[in-house]
């Protein structure tokens, strides 16, 4: 009796441990589940920050409310009234707008320093990098707040001008406008684009640049032959890090936008609050995902013709 | 190392840009660590009764018994509108005290979210207004009261003396005055904003929820709106916009002209001729308080006449409780647009009567509609 139930158990133990080395063996022979495995925390993360919120983003869009609760049959409701309601794609026309010059601002004002770090920084270029990059290190609403006391009425700019005697009266434009956003916006984000630049500035072979003077190039047009198609891979990385999240952006504008400087992110985020339409909030958001997506496809297309072309 | 050769090949790209991914390492790890402090101070609290009210209410000075009796201030949570407040809750936000008005006060009751403040656990109870707990929708059963009322005041225009030149009487016209396009503000919420385009458009109360009111009142909030520098809940945004002379006159509450007054701004508080907006605003305790105990030290601790004291001198605002008027003269009283007799006030102006859910989730998208520029 005692001697079964020894062996019984040897065999239970065995069994684990016979099932565990299949499994290692099977892992080792196959290179797919090999793969999965090592991307299992990231398809983890992706399947529960990303997926199953979109799954539900997307179900709520297609409820409509009513009242305080939520009618849950699925309709195209929302998608409709989000296509007919002029608010709705003025404010979207009004985010893209904003975003782009925002964009294009930063791109090109980050552009020149990136390239200064890349071809004429030798020494400490991480210390550059980092002071560059230094004022990033504050929270994004502090950076904000900054520029109202910049931009305000009796603001750094403000002040200064009428000091020198430039201006009589405040400029009221410049805070509470389309115009403040637009210069918080390029400023916030400058990091994202100076990083992705500096990047692909460093790769450039310098050989090329000799190459290339060596065959009677000035300089502008080896800027141009050379090093810009070159540092597109950077450019169209830095459009794309500062337009997708800029124009959902929502604090910039709720804090220096005024009336007319109210963006798309300022609509959803009152759909979730007073207006109390979560439905609606959730189609403002698809629809202006679909609405990034394809812009951003659209101006990878683009540019790949473009550098087609040059190449 | 830090010579770094631009003509050289791999190994120095290399060498930075391990470099580069040493200091992205560090900037991680400081940005993880940071916070830590800051966390544990917040558990520490954690028992603290949480309120979760207006912007400019989280303050010590409103919490002194409070503080005395439990040794720390409550948690505070901030809302800029009372609706924004109640989607918050209804998504589930859970707090102790939270801070309606009257008007708001029987929606606030029907979604079930809140329990009927039992009077017996507040020690000021007996010497609070009656007339301020006497409101529509506030009787629970058992003679409990679902909103324990605190502060009480009026909407209307701070203005600039020296730079508003007033023609004739004070009324709501001023901010609707084309002189100072762009010099002008507004509260943000429809909550005070809509109810202030009604008397300007001079729609009865009574008859608010109707077809008719929601055009008239829609027609003079957009007319309205091309004038406006900015819709902000944010009171210190309007009350440094005023100080600073950017606007001249301001939709505010009592607060913001007596705090500037004692800042040395010459600003009054209109009296408007067709009268102010007027409302009574108190507290409610949430179904679900995890800390019922300090929710009843909160609302004892705000009418306590101490706070009283505070509120009607360094605010303007009326407070609920009687004993709080005793330190203060008629003829201050009086310049601050308050009384021992709150009903005389509050029925002098227009005072602000509970809606439906569906008048106030149409007159929020309306309003929001109107204010980015439909």
């Amino acid at each position: 009796m005692a001697e079964t139930s020894l062996s019984k158990s040897r065999t239970a133990r065995g069994a684990p441990r016979a099932f565990g080395a299949r499994l290692t063996r099977y892992l080792r022979r196959s290179e797919t589940a090999r793969g999965y495995l090592l991307m299992s925390p990231t398809l983890l993360i992706m399947t529960i920050g990303i997926v199953v919120p979109f799954i539900i983003l997307l179900v709520i869009s297609m409820w409509t409310r009513q009242g305080f609760s939520f009618d849950t049959t699925l309709t195209l409701a929302n998608y409709a009234r989000a296509w007919n309601e002029p608010i709705y794609g003025a404010l979207l026309a009004r985010s893209f707008w904003i975003s782009g010059v925002a964009t294009v601002a930063t791109v090109a004002l980050c552009y020149p320093m990136a390239y200064y770090v890349a071809f004429h920084v030798h020494r400490n270029k991480m210390m550059w990098l980092i002071l560059m990059t230094l004022p990033f290190w504050t929270s994004y609403l502090l950076r904000v707040f900054a520029w109202k006391v910049i931009l305000g009425y009796e603001g750094v700019i403000n002040s200064g001008l009428s000091a020198v005697g430039l201006i009589d009266a405040p400029l009221a434009f410049l805070l509470y406008s389309p115009s403040a956003v637009i210069i918080t916006l390029a400023h916030a984000w400058a990091a994202f684009a100076i990083l992705p630049l500096y990047v692909s500035l460093e790769k450039i072979d310098k050989s090329l640049l000799e190459a290339a003077t060596d065959l009677g190039d000035g300089p502008v047009a080896r800027f141009l032959r050379i090093t810009l198609p070159l540092s597109m891979p950077g450019i169209i990385a830095a459009s794309f890090l500062i337009f997708i999240p800029t124009t959902g952006d929502y604090i910039t504008p709720a804090l220096l936008g005024g009336p007319d400087g109210a963006m798309i992110g300022n609509l959803i985020q009152v759909q979730f609050g007073a207006v109390n339409n979560w439905p609606m909030g959730a189609t403002l958001s698809i629809v202006l995902m679909l609405w990034i997506a394809a812009l951003a496809l659209a101006f990878l297309l683009v540019t790949c013709k473009v550098q087609e072309r040059i190449a | 190392m830090d010579v770094l050769d631009q003509l050289g090949a791999v190994r120095e790209r290399k060498l930075s840009r391990r470099r580069f991914a040493k200091g992205l390492l560090a900037a991680g790890v400081a940005m993880t660590t940071m916070p830590l402090p800051a966390r544990r101070a917040m558990a520490a609290e954690g028992d603290q009764a949480t309120y979760f009210t207006w912007g400019g209410y989280d303050i010590p000075e409103l919490f002194k018994p409070y503080q005395a009796k439990n040794g720390a201030l409550p948690n505070f949570a901030i809302f800029g509108g009372s609706e924004e407040a109640l989607t918050k809750m209804r998504g589930g936000f859970v707090v102790d005290v939270s801070h309606p008005c009257n008007q708001s006060m029987p929606r606030w009751v029907q979604t079930g979210l809140f329990q009927p403040i039992d009077t017996s656990r507040v020690s000021n109870w007996g010497d609070v207004i009656p007339e301020l707990v006497d409101l529509p929708g506030n009787d629970a059963e058992g003679g409990k009261v679902w909103m324990a009322p605190f502060d009480w005041g009026q909407t209307s225009v701070t203005y600039r003396t020296d730079l508003f030149e007033l023609e004739g009487e004070e009324t709501w016209d001023m901010l609707w005055d084309a002189r100072y396009a762009g010099q002008l503000g507004s509260l943000a919420s429809g909550g005070d904003a809509w109810w202030c385009g009604a008397i300007k458009a001079g729609v009865d109360f009574d008859d608010i929820d109707s077809e008719e009111a929601f055009e008239k009142i829609a027609a003079v909030m957009r007319e309205q709106r091309p004038l406006i520098r900015v819709y902000t809940d944010d009171t210190t945004t309007l009350e440094q916009a005023l100080a600073a002379g950017e606007m001249v006159a301001s939709m505010t509450w009592n607060s913001s002209a007596v705090l500037l007054q004692a800042e040395g701004v010459p600003v009054k508080f209109a009296k408007p001729k067709e009268g102010a907006l007027t409302w009574v605003c108190g507290v409610m305790i949430h179904k679900d308080a995890p800390n019922l105990d300090r929710a009843y030290d909160v609302i004892d601790s705000l009418l306590s006449v101490e706070t009283g004291h505070f509120m009607i001198n360094d605010w303007g605002y009326g407070h609920s409780n009687r004993k709080s008027f005793d330190a203060f003269d008629e003829e201050t009283l009086a310049g601050l647009g308050l009384s021992t007799q709150p009903v005389e006030i509050l029925q002098a102006g227009h005072f602000q009567q509970p809606q439906t859910q569906e008048w106030e989730t149409r007159m929020n998208e309306l309003f929001e509609q109107i204010k980015a520029g439909f």
